[in-house]
């Protein structure tokens, strides 16, 4: 399939701040992880902390490297419909 | 009344709402993806929280934090490999799509150390709840990187060939957003089974 | 690549054609249809004999033992193996079509899709040699985890049976955004279409979540995983929640495509256009969306924390809306509509009248109280009889006789569909009446014997049943001499205005000679235009 017109149009460099950028910040949050998790933090502070930096790195993943913010807006909802369906299953079915 | 088009343009549909059919069919593949991997999920969640296990306390945090860091490198590779690709750089193309391989290799390996070393300590698949959970939930996600490396081999031998070539680069892509799914449910599996 | 596409014409001269692995979707379609028809047949097989076994109190032709292993296959072979798979067989043959379309977006994958069925068949089926599923298609754990090998065998099909599912699901929706002809914009698209994508959100979210379950008893049962294991922690309620997560939307996976086949045919045998096409379009989207949410209504006597019943009794009667909605709907389509009371018509008539008893029964289902006394009785089991036979099976005739010309290039003897609907209707509704008050008065299910207070209500159900039995004949009879020899059919034998009247009976390979350009609606009468011709008669 040719797609070399419009894939010219992707630099190299996705947003402002870049493949490498991404990366980076990707490797610093789970430095910061790894780090919370050896620290004796409140239980549910950590927690609170890593589902919202785990939820950062997904979302920087799925933006920049899976293209999400340049590409059509109907690809985001078919990866985010699932993922809010699957945590209200799982907090229903963790119900003991 | 129906007026008639060349039969050509199949996809015309897709193209003028700025789709890519193959990709369009992986997304919704990664859908049901979610959803799979959202079932063990939950399981392994209704047992960590209901039946808490000191088995959990063996589990090397270090170790697999350094496992998620060979992921996540895994995943700058392989969207470099899709850039070089769309640049027409096939010798770029090719040397991400290694590095991509031998770093999904490295986290089967650490992922395999780690099981082994589980084993010896006396958490396995059939020793608790826990230990089952733990294993399918981390096993499942092994195989399906198991699956993305045999692909990423692939890709690169089709590279070799200059399959890619001219810009070619829609494999690379639809690669891409399979191994970025496998890295982020990599990142939900070690918040949920190493952090939490 | 040359794929083997070949035409789907002249089906007897042919056979190895449809036989053999072929990416063209109309080949496809007729695969399933037939093959999942064939499951049909032998999930009645099996009920016959469940149902000669109950028309009297007592244990006479089946033991306990093997009336649960007839039991769990009936219902298995009956979900999974036919009333499933058989609306991807008519979505396969007629979606692209009707959206102006050569062929699916993924053609080798829908021939995959197919192919994984006749070997997830057989395994099921072979299970009776090595001591079949016997938990019921529910698979309640700790039993499933203790049955026999067959009950293995039966997880690995259903796997196998739910990717096929997702893959197809892949496809239609690929296919309906991607590949629409110029001028089929998202609100001039076939009611069924609208339909098969409602049921494909719920293929895609659903499935697999059942996919993960069954893999959990799988690896219990052949890697001693403790997943369900009570001794050692493991929660029942953990299977329930994950299978109904999946098998209730499965039933709307049911009904879903069948209410968009009769929203084909009400507006072509009433010659009017569709009542309220937007709100049939999106109540189709709003029972999906609901379909996930109410799951737990098969749960409230499990010992479930109880502060979560009364959602999903809010949420399960609130769906009835979008059902209501519909019904309304298509009773002004045909109201003071110009009706031809032809088979499929007949089967559409009586899906609306046989839906609605099970579906307000569902309702009465969804309020807590009275499901506490009606739990696993025969009163579940009348209600869904009555939407899945009564309607969803309905819907299914009434599709294959209407697309039958169109599919086979023959038409089908109009007095023997008569017949079929007259002994279709009767018996449905003498098989699963009675059950009803069986149900209240107490019998429960899945039982080989039972009181004999309730042995004339198991009589009439058992008549019922042989009637029922009997009406698949005509049916079968009908369907094979026509297609071998019956008076070819037009183009446009019903005079419908949606794609795949436009093109021959049965429609060329790539289905169009050129890309269609549509720019009415697909329920336009009494617009002031030309009839459909066949493409290559094109008027302009």
């Amino acid at each position: 399939m040719s797609q070399a017109p419009q894939e010219m149009e992707h630099p190299a460099s996705s947003g402002r701040l870049g493949y490498g950028g991404v990366f980076l910040l990707l490797a610093l949050v789970t430095a910061l992880e790894i780090w919370l998790g050896s620290v004796g933090v409140l239980r549910s502070v950590r927690t609170a902390f890593f589902l919202v930096l785990s939820l950062f790195k997904a979302g920087m993943v799925a933006a920049y490297y899976m293209h999400l913010r340049t590409d059509s807006r109907l690809y985001a909802y078919i990866l985010i419909a699932p993922a809010v369906l699957l945590l209200v299953f799982a907090i229903i079915a963790a119900v003991p | 009344m129906t007026t008639s088009v060349e039969h050509s343009d199949e996809f015309r549909a897709g193209r003028e709402l700025g789709l890519n059919h193959v990709k369009l069919g992986m997304w919704l593949f990664l859908a049901s993806e979610v959803m799979f991997f959202g079932g063990l999920i939950s399981a392994f969640l209704h047992y960590k929280l209901n039946n808490p296990s000191l088995e959990s306390g063996l589990l090397d945090v270090l170790l697999v934090g350094g496992n998620t860091f060979v992921l996540l490198t895994s995943s700058y590779t392989v969207v470099m490999a899709l850039a070089a690709a769309r640049a027409g750089n096939s010798a770029g193309l090719v040397r991400n799509l290694l590095l991509t391989a031998v770093l999904g290799a490295a986290f089967l390996a650490g992922q395999g150390y780690e099981f082994a070393s589980l084993i010896r300590e006396g958490m396995t698949p059939t020793s608790s709840v826990f230990g089952s959970s733990f294993f399918t939930l981390t096993g499942f996600h092994g195989l399906h990187v198991l699956v993305g490396l045999l692909w990423a081999l692939r890709n690169l031998a089709k590279a070799l060939r200059g399959g890619f070539d001219q810009g070619r680069s829609l494999g690379v892509e639809i690669f891409g957003l399979y191994w970025h799914f496998v890295d982020i449910v990599w990142i939900v599996l070690f918040t949920v089974i190493y952090l939490i | 690549m040359t794929s083997s596409r070949t035409p789907a014409s002249g089906a007897f001269q042919t056979l190895r054609r449809y036989i053999s692995w072929n990416t063209d979707h109309k080949v496809i379609g007729i695969q399933y249809l037939v093959t999942t028809f064939t499951f049909f047949l032998i999930g009645g097989a099996l009920a016959m004999v469940m149902r000669t076994e109950l028309s009297q109190p007592g244990v006479d032709l089946l033991n306990g033992a093997e009336y649960n292993r007839f039991m769990t296959n009936h219902g298995s072979v009956m979900l999974f193996l036919w009333i499933i798979p058989v609306f991807s067989g008519f979505a396969n043959f007629m979606l692209p079509i009707m959206i102006g379309a050569k062929d699916m977006a993924f053609p080798r994958l829908n021939a995959a899709s197919f192919w994984l069925i006749p070997p997830a068949g057989v395994i099921m089926l072979t299970s009776f040699f090595v001591g079949a599923a016997d938990a019921g298609w529910t698979a309640y754990v700790p039993l499933s985890i203790q049955s026999a090998d067959g009950q293995s065998l039966w997880a690995v099909s259903v796997i196998l049976l739910g990717t096929s599912s997702i893959m197809g699901a892949i496809n239609f929706v690929t296919t309906t955004i991607t590949m629409r002809a110029p001028g089929i914009t998202i609100w001039r698209l076939p009611l069924f279409v609208w339909a098969m994508m409602a049921t494909a959100l719920l293929v895609i979210m659903a499935t697999p979540v059942l996919t993960a379950g069954l893999v959990l008893v799988a690896l219990d049962r052949l890697a001693g995983t403790l997943f369900f294991s009570v001794e050692a922690g493991g929660n029942p309620i953990l299977w329930q929640n994950i299978f109904w997560f999946y098998s209730h939307p499965a039933v709307y996976i049911m009904v879903l495509p069948g209410m968009g086949i009769v929203s084909e045919i009400f507006p072509v045998f009433s010659r009017k256009p569709i009542f309220g096409y937007k709100m049939i379009a999106l109540s189709s989207m709003a029972i999906s969306v609901l379909g996930l949410t109410v799951w737990a209504h098969h749960m409230f006597t499990s010992g479930l924390d109880p502060r979560l019943r009364v959602p999903y009794m809010i949420t399960s009667m609130v769906i009835a809306v979008p059902t209501g909605v519909k019904i309304f709907s298509w009773l002004a389509t045909i109201w003071d509509g110009k009706i031809r009371l032809q088979t499929p018509m007949l089967f559409s008539l009586g899906f609306i009248s046989m839906f609605l008893i099970g579906g307000i029964t569902g309702i009465f289902l969804a309020s807590i109280p009275f499901d506490i006394h009606v739990h696993d009785t025969y009163f579940v089991v009348a209600h869904l009889h009555f939407v899945l036979f009564g309607g969803a099976v309905s819907a299914v005739y009434a599709g294959l006789y209407y697309w039958f010309p169109k599919i086979t290039g023959r038409m089908y003897d109009e007095n023997l569909g008569k017949l079929h609907f007259l002994m279709n209707f009767v018996g449905t509704n003498l098989s699963y009446l009675p059950m009803f008050l069986a149900g209240m008065l107490g019998m429960p299910r899945r039982v080989a014997d039972y009181a004999p207070e309730f042995t004339s209500l198991n009589v009439l159900a058992t008549m019922g049943a042989v009637l029922l039995g009997s009406s698949t004949l005509p049916f079968i009879y009908n369907a094979i001499i026509s297609w071998a020899k019956g008076p070819r059919a037009s183009a446009n034998p019903w005079r419908g205005l949606t794609l795949e009247w436009s093109v021959t009976s049965p429609p060329p390979p790539h289905n169009f000679e050129q890309t269609p350009a549509v720019d009415h609606g697909p329920y336009d009468y009494g617009q002031p235009r030309q009839l459909e011709q066949p493409a290559s008669a094109a008027a302009d």
